[in-house]
């Protein structure tokens, strides 16, 4: 009880000491607080998004025989179902189209029956072309591809059982973002990633279920897999019918955590399943595309903590600047203690208790702003996931780990001076020496543990593919172990170097006099006097500076490569798809306003050998201005040669790396290629290999190869294109829209902003701008408030000299010359040594996450009207710090400072 | 004949817990001529100190007026005063008050480097100075090298080397030993004599006040009867 009377009684009597040692926690605790709710808001950005492109939460599948009006009121009577879509899916064994006295055949395909309004309800199965009319189709636009089929046709559809329908085409249809619900339902299937029919037909379901009465009970689909291999041995086969009800959600209701989400979703499945016991199996397609989301979170979560830990640590490290700027009030209240009879263990136990009780409420303090933050920056994302618990977890956590952080950080500095004050009491000769991780050498060692780390251990993020087709990223714990040692340990040699160059530096009063007269070279001489704190305040601001830069270059290479990914996967801003066979010709016309250039594209199955590739035939003249061509993409030749080589060679092509190993080919070889004619024929064309891509504009990852489209065209005949890719002068969505207005139903346009939207379902979802906006805010004032806890340090601990320069006559500018000197140089030296370690910093920190973009970024991306806007507000939080210590030079009370003995 | 310091009914309260005043300097009238040695002796509270601050310029009287060269101080801005107290007055301080980062040279010639004087000629000026002081070829030495009696030679000689007409002594010798204090007090007269110019000491110590051309004691901030 007496230590802790004391401990309360130093907090509440010294209270510009306790308010200094608060702040710096109570930022800490600020920051700790709204980066733990980024990522709680996150985890409802990135469970909103998986879900906002799904088009069914679930697929309830009928057992043969179910009444499906019994079903039906099972799933409606639920409380989180708002939608009940009724779905009939028929598989085909084979379809024919009979034209020009040939016949066409397609492998298995699915018939799909759906009612009116489910395109409306769901987004899917748009009509691209024609009509969708009762009772006759339209068909995918591989299905008419394959077929070769427009508008009025008849296909034959052979059905399993050995029945067949024709049915009459309609029109074109959209399948994009019906892969789940066109591919098979059971956990099986989806857990091998089995995939879903591309030949599909879509028709109303009245009229399939006349077509589906005639196919036998007990009737299976045809495997696909069994193509010369016969029946999988693995999986059971499809039945032929397949009676669904699909249900979407109340997305209100949902949690906005994935993991909670996806509890919540398997809460409501097995409700329903509970309901309609052998009547149905419910497949949970919303909670299947929340599974890679959960577990990639986690990292993502890691990885916001990480890129916010230079700033927490920066902020506590406040705590030791404030400790200096209140030396004196802890020797003068130290002596107090002992004058009334308190031992050197009491001592350090009150001060320690003090530091405590302070840092405690600091914390407190700052976590509460922290919550204010966060809240005006993500409440609506808060507000979707248990807010409270949300809000009370990252309090506690943000004030135990302030509280102990700090309490930890203060209690050197405070252990050395209350040796001082002992020390002085008795008399004793105080002998200085270097702090032990400088007799140790720990900042060296440190960073040679980091290059050992990076190069030895390994790590880095590595986006996997999992068997379902959805990526996620595995993060190894010693990705992050690398850059913390490189900072740590950075961070402790720039405060050895500092210190030593401040304390030599003999040039710089000489410096200063020149730029701010006398009150310059007091300043200089006042800096290497105080080597030591001087160089801790260099250390602060440049760590503050280098922090906000790494954010703000990884944060800036983050979105470049966010917007290549995009690009990368559509292949350029927009990709407009003619709906009907259109000549490489048209593409001409497709050009006019917001439309910078357009390029034809044509993606086209070609045979190597036996093996079937995608062939990509391009433009070399205008592809390069529409589409990113990285040199990562390529092996052994420049984006540019490679674009050069299939301009001067029309008969170059590029190969993957797979196809030059399997083959042997390099460079210079022959490379004979079957390529289909106008009519599906192959035709044998020769070219000649020009060197290797692994990544190329609308085909990441995937095995291709790529020629010279006007060649391609020569030497088969066909001149037909794929689609035509275009790069917008304006915002892409407002040209993708004012085009496809102009185009009409002819071409379909899609943009990169949906492309983006679509490929945002990971850690890449997330928007850095709230976090970063955060990090720079605390940045800014770390910077700030240490430049004024040093100046003010500089002045309690100088004041009897200042009152001296005053009294002798110094004038009031000469003394602000003093303050502005100090500042200019630790804001100088701080802003210069962190712009370059915040740069090594942030390649690092992109060296190691390289693998979370697709493609990996050539050079990182330097946001210089960002920077210069950081550094302009780290100058005017120093311009701040300067006019505080100037306020406070001005209140100095001279006569009362001379008398002090 | 001009009086060098002129106080008419100069007055000096501090405010107390936010309400209560404390009347430091009441009531005080002081001439202080060219040349003339004046001690201001009291005990401690008795406003010696407040009032050398008023004529320093480092506080302003409350009521009345203090004129030093003429100079009305209540007139002058804190950048004026502050001129003023580098080209006519230097002080002594009973602490030191030496700048811990300069050398002892550079301690000297601090006012003549805030007036702007060029680095060599300060830096004669120091050395003359400190010659003077008997501190000869220790313009490098560091202060924390010198001892207590060593530091006030520094003081004196920072105070003389401007040359001012006025010199302001706050217990210069109150942290000496007797020995130091008398040496100390030989040598800030003797050297403000040479110069001609005036010399106010604040002092408790009688012996150093009998030095002065004239003594005059305070208490409870204002003049015994029949001094001044």
């Amino acid at each position: 009880m007496f230590l802790l009377r004391h401990a309360l009684q130093l907090v509440l009597r010294e209270r510009r000491r306790s308010m200094a040692a608060a702040l710096g926690v109570g930022i800490a605790a600020a920051l700790i607080t709204s980066v733990l709710l980024f990522g709680v808001a996150s985890g409802t950005t990135v469970t909103r998004r998986a879900l906002a492109d799904l088009p069914v939460d679930a697929q309830v599948v009928l057992t043969p025989g179910a009444d499906p009006a019994a079903a039906e009121a099972i799933v409606r009577s639920d409380p989180a179902v708002r939608d009940v879509l009724p779905f009939t899916l028929v598989h085909f064994n084979s379809a024919t189209l009979q034209k020009s006295g040939s016949a066409t055949q397609t492998a298995t395909g699915v018939l799909v029956g759906v009612d009116a309004g489910y395109s409306d309800t769901t987004g899917l199965f748009q009509v691209a072309q024609g009509t969708s009319t009762t009772s006759r189709i339209t068909v995918s636009r591989d299905l008419a591809t394959n077929l070769g089929a427009v508008p009025g046709d008849t296909v034959r559809f052979a059905l399993p059982g050995g029945g067949s329908a024709d049915m009459i085409v309609s029109g074109i249809t959209d399948i994009t973002g019906a892969d789940l619900i066109l591919g098979p339902v059971d956990a099986a299937h989806r857990a091998a990633g089995a995939n879903p029919a591309v030949d599909v037909a879509v028709i109303d379901r009245a009229s399939l279920a006349a077509i589906a009465a005639g196919v036998p009970a007990g009737a299976t689909a045809a495997d696909p897999g069994a193509q010369g291999g016969g029946p999988s041995p693995v999986f059971a086969p499809e039945p032929a019918v397949r009676q669904e009800l699909q249900l979407r959600y109340d997305h209100a209701l949902l949690p906005g955590d994935p993991a909670s989400a996806q509890t919540w979703l398997t809460d409501v499945r097995h409700r329903i399943e509970g309901r309609g016991a052998g009547t149905f199996l419910v497949a949970d397609d919303a909670s299947d595309s929340l599974a890679p989301i959960a577990a990639d979170l986690v990292w993502g979560q890691i990885l916001f903590i990480f890129l916010a830990f230079p700033g927490v640590a920066l902020a506590l490290a406040l705590s030791r600047l404030a400790a200096d700027a209140t030396a004196d009030a802890t020797r003068r209240h130290a002596a107090l203690l002992r004058a009334r009879g308190a031992t050197p263990g009491q001592l350090q136990r009150v001060f320690m208790g003090a530091t405590a009780l302070t840092a405690f409420a600091g914390a407190l303090v700052g976590s509460l702003v922290g919550v204010l933050l966060a809240s005006l920056r993500f409440g609506s994302e808060l507000a979707a996931s248990d807010p409270v618990g949300a809000v009370l977890r990252a309090v506690i956590i943000a004030v135990v780990a302030s509280t102990v952080l700090a309490t930890a950080a203060a209690a050197f500095p405070l252990r050395d001076q209350l040796r001082q004050e002992v020390a002085a009491g008795r008399q004793e000769l105080q002998r200085a020496r270097a702090p032990l991780w400088q007799r140790l050498y720990l900042d060296v060692l440190a960073i040679v543990a980091a290059v050992v780390v990076y190069y030895v251990v390994g790590g880095g993020i590595h986006p996997v593919i999992g068997v379902e087709g959805n990526p996620t990223v595995t993060i190894a714990l010693t990705s992050f172990l690398a850059p913390l040692l490189l900072w740590t340990g950075g961070t402790l040699l720039l405060l050895r170097l500092s210190q030593r160059v401040m304390a030599r530096s003999g040039g710089l009063a000489g410096w200063l006099e020149r730029l701010l007269g006398p009150g310059g070279d007091l300043a200089g001489r006042s800096l290497t006097a105080r080597a030591g704190a001087a160089s801790r305040a260099i250390v602060v601001l440049a760590l503050s500076v280098s922090f906000a830069t790494s954010v703000l270059i990884f944060d800036a290479t983050y979105r470049q490569q966010q917007r290549v990914d995009a690009r990368l996967t559509l292949g350029a801003d927009l990709k407009i798809v003619p709906t009907q066979p259109t000549d490489a010709s048209a593409v001409a016309g497709l050009a006019g306003p917001g439309i910078s250039t357009v390029t034809p594209f044509v993606d086209r199955i070609v045979y190597v050998g036996s093996e079937a590739q995608d062939l990509l035939a391009i433009d070399p003249n205008t592809l390069p201005e529409v589409a990113t061509l990285a040199d990562t993409f390529f092996n052994g030749i420049s984006g540019a040669d490679a674009m050069a080589a299939l301009r001067s060679q029309p008969d170059s092509i590029l190969v993957s790396d797979e196809t030059a190993k399997d083959y042997s080919i390099v460079p210079g070889d022959r490379v004979r290629i079957r390529v289909p004619d106008v009519n599906g024929n192959l035709v044998q064309v020769d070219f000649r290999m020009a060197g290797i891509a692994l990544e190329f504009p609308t085909a990441p990852k995937d095995a291709f190869l790529v020629a010279n489209q006007a060649f391609v065209a020569a030497q088969t005949g066909n001149n037909r294109i794929s689609f035509a890719l275009a790069s917008a002068s304006g915002d892409p969505a407002d040209v993708a829209n004012s085009l496809g207005t102009r185009l009409g139903t002819g071409w379909q346009v899609t943009d990169l902003g949906a492309t983006n939207a679509r490929l945002a379902n990971s850690i890449t979802s997330v928007d850095l701008a709230d976090l970063v906006l955060l990090d720079l805010i605390f940045a800014v004032l770390v910077a700030a408030v240490g430049a004024a806890l040093f100046l003010l340090a500089g002045l309690v601990e100088r004041r009897r000299e200042l009152a001296t320069i005053e009294a002798i006559g110094a004038e009031p500018r000469q003394l602000r010359a003093l303050v502005v000197g100090e500042a200019t140089v630790i804001g100088v030296s701080g802003l210069i040594i962190g712009v370059l370690s915040g740069a090594v910093v942030g390649y690092t920190l992109l060296q190691i996450m390289a693998g979370l973009f697709d493609p990996p970024a050539d050079f990182p991306t330097v946001p210089i009207p960002a920077l210069l806007g950081a550094a302009l507000a780290v100058v005017l939080g120093l311009a701040a710090a300067v006019f505080v210590a100037d306020w406070a030079l001005s209140r100095l009370r001279v006569l009362a400072m001379l008398r002090e003995r | 004949m001009t009086a060098v310091i002129s106080c008419r009914g100069a007055t000096r309260r501090y405010a107390r817990n936010g309400t209560d005043a404390v009347v430091a300097v009441r009531d005080v009238d002081l001439e202080v001529q060219a040349g003339e040695f004046v001690a201001i002796q009291g005990p401690s509270g008795s406003g010696k100190t407040t009032l050398l601050g008023l004529l320093a310029g480092l506080e302003s009287a409350d009521e009345g007026t203090v004129s030093v060269l003429g100079h009305d101080l209540a007139r002058l801005s804190l950048t004026e005063r502050a001129r003023l107290r580098r080209s006519a007055m230097g002080i002594v301080f009973q602490s030191f008050g030496l700048v811990a980062s300069l050398t002892t040279g550079e301690n000297v010639a601090l006012p003549l480097a805030l007036a702007g004087m060029d680095r060599d000629e300060r830096r004669m000026r120091a050395s003359a100075a400190l010659s003077e002081v008997g501190l000869r070829g220790s313009e490098d030495r560091r202060t924390d090298e010198l001892s207590g009696g060593e530091r006030q030679r520094v003081g004196v000689a920072r105070a003389i080397a401007g040359d001012p007409t006025l010199v302001l002594a706050d217990e210069p010798t109150g942290s000496l030993d007797d020995e130091n204090a008398a040496v100390i007090l030989d040598l800030l007269t003797a050297t403000v004599r040479k110069r001609g110019a005036s010399l106010v000491l604040v002092t408790h110590d009688h012996e150093s006040a009998a030095r002065a051309d004239r003594s005059i004691r305070m208490r409870d901030g204002a003049f015994l009867d029949g001094d001044a």
